[in-house]
């Protein structure tokens, strides 16, 4: 067998979204030897999609929010199964890191006196959203991507090599992660690099590197109806089960609750959250804005109660109540998906969202510009003059992989760091809009400072990549090519796609999951069997035959975690198990690959009990709607 | 000005129903397969080949590719990421003009004909409609695209008016595609020249209130490969899938290289 290209390096991030790119950042200021390794071109990530803004409490607009509020709505949007250590790092650090990137040449939109505006959204209880139009993430991104640039420049005044401590592998895809076995532990791996190939000459590469920040983003092209961009089958979850890492909270998958249905060729596409943030309604085929039908219990005192109380909150939302419109993602999904159900659903089984008869058409292309032409120029549809149809779409998992809240580190492989969408534990059961992008930052930056304390505690004691197990990756990877015209990989895939659609879906039921699980059996036989034609050189087929494999592994994660979780909450709602149940609660589900035949294991974990002084942070009676009596914290004397 | 620009009639003040009734179409792709080698070695040569694909007229470009690569040619490369038209990975020459795939649909194209796809021109073809990036990249970071200030850190955000901010709105959504530059007959001719996306991140910074390196970028942008070379034939402006003003923001330099100010 040729030599292969090998690179060796302190600090390996993959993916190049705004979580691998904050890290990266972050180990290279360390004074790591850092390597960016991406499937897609630098600058082009997922991020780039995200439209609405960046939580962070600055108070900007209304200067009675802070991180404690901040916090508290997070654990509220993700019925309190958050890691609430994360939730609180996150609402502490968030404002910094905003602040960082306007240092940085972020583009925001201003508040009269010149500082970052901040926008409402689902969830949040205070205007918290800095945000640049609806082009938020791509503002986001070109900034980390600058960023890049600059220091790149800096090194090479000092080296002579602009890529001296930093450098972007573009369209790389890693298939393996390399590792030994941990002598400090009984079953603990060891990060020693990471083994991928050019998608472009389809030549392997391994990166040699103590650690790893596996920032890839998620899963959604598992579903047949998404949001998501090509990129997002699950590689880093993936990568993670086989390194022996744990996946947590797979089960609760957010469907956006407007996405597209119509035309065909946009169904899934995202209509932004701040079209209803700006005064967007959503009604049914009756006309009527069902959603004031749906405030479950929990939410009754936030919102409004009548559609005036509502529609006067946008200019005076200190004296009224924000519209049921804007309750949290998992609650509106749920409304649109009842109302089609019940027959009140538009000729192409969704809901009306509409904007058109509430503003002008002038405001409309100013507040939503982006919006306004996405709809225009992707299916020709004129979101001043009509309602748009809309309804559920898979956009983000919550689940991912087992991180240690503070450090980002993956318990049972050292040197193993995730960060962002590929991370669990942040959200809980459900997350808030904007707290993705903040996400990203705050724990971006975790990863690479953690990862490169690390690395610098290892010093020389680095541990050479096992041969062995490069072969191992290398014949993994060429297999395809000896199926040659057995299974169609696209077939596979489509067939993939309906059966999460179908059956481990927005709304789960027992049979159908077992069903689902049945199907999955079945699909990763043929996947194993899937052929590719031609050469290694930029073969598409081939590279989604090599992705199947991670897609199908998540996909097993999500609908055995779904299964086994006989309650509602967040996104996961199952018909038979409608009620949410505190007992639940103190149930994580963790999924890891059984050793001996490749498939999942489930482990119940339970979740470290609130610290009192964030439990104080609640009332006791919103806390019985999520605590069993056992975890609630004694009533104060004197208090009625 | 003598550039020719296609005017877009403006929409009719009643919606017209759509069609939806599926038409087949043909897409005529510029092939390169460069392991198609020679029996003596010869090295592969370009070829077009036709696909037909039944379609929606609401349909995207980039939805009757995927079609053809799933069911009919695994082979067919191209990029693509986000489908939205957001991140800039699926510029192509599609009839002859730069666009976006995912943003370009089949009722807007001539049906009658096939549809003429191609990579986009003035960068070395790598696998069919994939391009050879770096040389775009390349001039993008030699613009400094990145905010220059001297001074503290504030520990907060600088200040910048609505007003300021909206200076330089227009460059910002950039997406660094390459519509705008690789329609550009200087680019084709001159592959050292920065090239109409260069010069717009470089507006981005220099026009930004924040920014203190505008002098540098505008002598970067005075060289010989700089702005002078544009001869304002507005292909960039009519290619920008963002309708970025690029001509403009071009004429903007120009302008602030005569009168150094910004």
């Amino acid at each position: 067998m040729s030599e292969v290209e090998r690179h060796s390096y302190d600090v390996v991030v993959i993916g190049a979204g705004g979580a691998g790119l904050r890290a990266a950042i972050e180990a290279r200021s360390q004074g790591m030897r850092t390597a960016v390794v991406c499937k897609s071109l630098f600058g082009k990530a997922h991020t780039v999609m995200a439209e609405g803004g960046i939580a962070a409490s600055m108070g900007n607009v209304n200067s009675n929010d802070n991180w404690q509020v901040h916090f508290r709505d997070t654990m509220r949007g993700g019925k309190f199964l958050n890691y609430w250590r994360m939730a609180e790092l996150h609402a502490q650090e968030a404002p910094d890191r905003v602040w960082e990137l306007e240092t940085w040449g972020a583009l925001f939109d201003r508040t009269g006196d010149g500082r970052i505006s901040q926008r409402n959204f689902g969830g949040h209880e205070y205007p918290r959203l800095a945000h640049v139009g609806d082009r938020t993430g791509l503002e986001l991104i070109r900034t980390l991507q600058q960023k890049i640039v600059a220091l790149q420049q800096e090194d090479e005044q000092e080296f002579g090599d602009p890529e001296a401590r930093l450098k972007v592998f573009q369209e790389a895809t890693v298939t393996r992660l390399l590792t030994v076995p941990d002598s400090g532990s009984e079953d603990g791996a060891r990060i020693t690099g990471a083994f991928g190939y050019w998608r472009e000459s389809g030549r392997f590469v391994v990166f040699e590197a103590p650690a790893v920040v596996l920032a890839t983003g998620g899963i959604g092209k598992s579903f047949k109806v998404t949001s998501n961009s090509w990129e997002y089958t699950g590689d880093g979850q993936a990568l993670a089960l086989l390194a022996g890492a744990s996946l947590i909270n797979m089960e609760f998958v957010q469907f956006h609750p407007t996405g597209m249905v119509w035309p065909p060729s946009v169904k899934g596409i995202l209509v932004t959250e701040s079209v209803r943030g700006d005064g967007g309604v959503l009604r049914n085929s009756e006309g009527k804005r069902f959603m004031f039908d749906y405030i479950p219990d929990v939410f009754k005192e936030k919102y409004a109660k009548s559609e005036e109380e509502g529609d006067r909150w946008y200019t005076d939302p200190d004296n009224n109540r924000r519209p049921p419109e804007l309750l949290p993602r998992d609650e509106v999904a749920r409304a649109i998906n009842a109302e089609v159900k019940e027959g009140r659903g538009t000729p192409h089984g969704g809901v009306y969202l509409d904007v058109s008869s509430r503003l002008p058409a002038d405001v409309i292309r100013r507040k939503l510009p982006s919006m306004h032409h996405q709809f225009k120029e992707l299916a020709d549809v004129d979101i001043t003059a009509e309602p748009m149809e809309v309804g559920p779409t898979c956009h983000y998992v919550m689940g991912g992989i087992e991180v240690d809240p503070d450090t980002a580190a993956t318990p049972g492989v050292l040197g193993l760091y995730a960060a962002g969408e590929v991370a669990g534990g942040m959200h809980g059961s459900n997350r808030l809009g904007g707290n993705s992008l903040s996400d990203l930052l705050v724990f971006g930056r975790r990863a690479g400072l953690y990862a490169a304390e690390y690395v610098t505690e290892l010093g020389d004691a680095r541990r050479d990549v096992d041969q062995g197990q490069i072969d191992e990756a290398a014949a993994e990877a060429v297999a395809p090519f000896a199926n040659e015209g057995a299974e169609n990989p696209y077939s596979v895939h489509q067939e993939l796609q309906q059966t999460m659609n179908d059956l481990v879906g927005i709304i789960r039921r027992e049979g159908e999951m077992a069903e689902a699980l049945t199907r999955l059996e079945e699909l990763k036989a043929r996947a194993a069997k899937a052929g590719v034609e031609g050469h290694r050189q930029y073969n598409p087929g081939w590279h989604l035959a090599l992705d199947l494999r991670n897609m199908l592994l998540v996909s097993e994660c999500i609908a055995k975690a779904a299964l086994e979780r006989e309650e509602s909450r967040g996104g996961h709602t199952r018909e038979d198990h409608p009620g949410m149940s505190a007992d639940w609660r103190k149930v994580v589900l963790a999924c890891a690959l059984a050793a001996d035949d490749g498939h999942i294991d489930l482990v119940r974990r339970s979740p470290e009990p609130m610290r009192a002084d964030l439990l104080a942070l609640f009332d006791r009676d919103e806390l019985k709607k999520y605590l069993t009596d056992a975890e609630l914290p004694a009533e104060e004397e004197g208090s009625d | 000005m003598t550039a020719v620009i296609e005017e877009t009639p403006s929409a009719p003040a009643a919606k017209p129903a759509r069609d939806h009734t599926p038409v087949v179409i043909t897409l005529r792709i510029r092939r390169y397969l460069p392991d198609l080698v020679g029996p003596n070695g010869e090295p592969a040569v370009p070829f077009w080949q036709d696909f037909q694909v039944e379609a929606d007229p609401t349909e995207r470009i980039l939805t009757a590719m995927h079609k053809i690569k799933g069911e009919q040619d695994g082979s067919l490369t191209f990029r693509r990421s986000c489908a939205h038209g957001i991140c800039g990975s699926d510029a192509m020459r599609i009839n002859g003009r730069n666009r976006l795939a995912c943003k370009t649909l089949v009722k807007d194209l001539d049906v009658t004909k096939p549809i003429t796809i191609e990579a986009i021109k003035g960068l070395e073809v790598e696998k069919d409609l994939v391009v050879d990036m770096d040389p775009f990249f390349q001039s993008f970071k030699d613009v400094m695209p990145f905010l220059i200030t001297s001074g503290n850190e504030p520990t907060r955000e600088r200040l910048q008016s609505p007003e300021d901010r909206e200076r330089f709105d227009d460059t910002t959504k950039c997406i660094l595609c390459a519509c705008c530059t690789t329609s550009c007959p200087v680019f084709w001719t001159d592959g050292q020249y920065f090239g109409p996306a260069a010069i717009v991140n470089a507006h981005r910074f220099i026009f930004d209130s924040r920014d203190e390196g505008a002098e540098q970028r505008l002598e970067i942008l005075n060289e010989k490969e700089g702005v002078w070379r544009c001869r304002t034939t507005f292909n960039c402006t009519d290619a920008c899938p963002r309708g970025i003003e690029v001509t403009k923001a071009i004429q903007e330099v120009k302008r602030a290289l005569i009168f150094r100010r910004v």
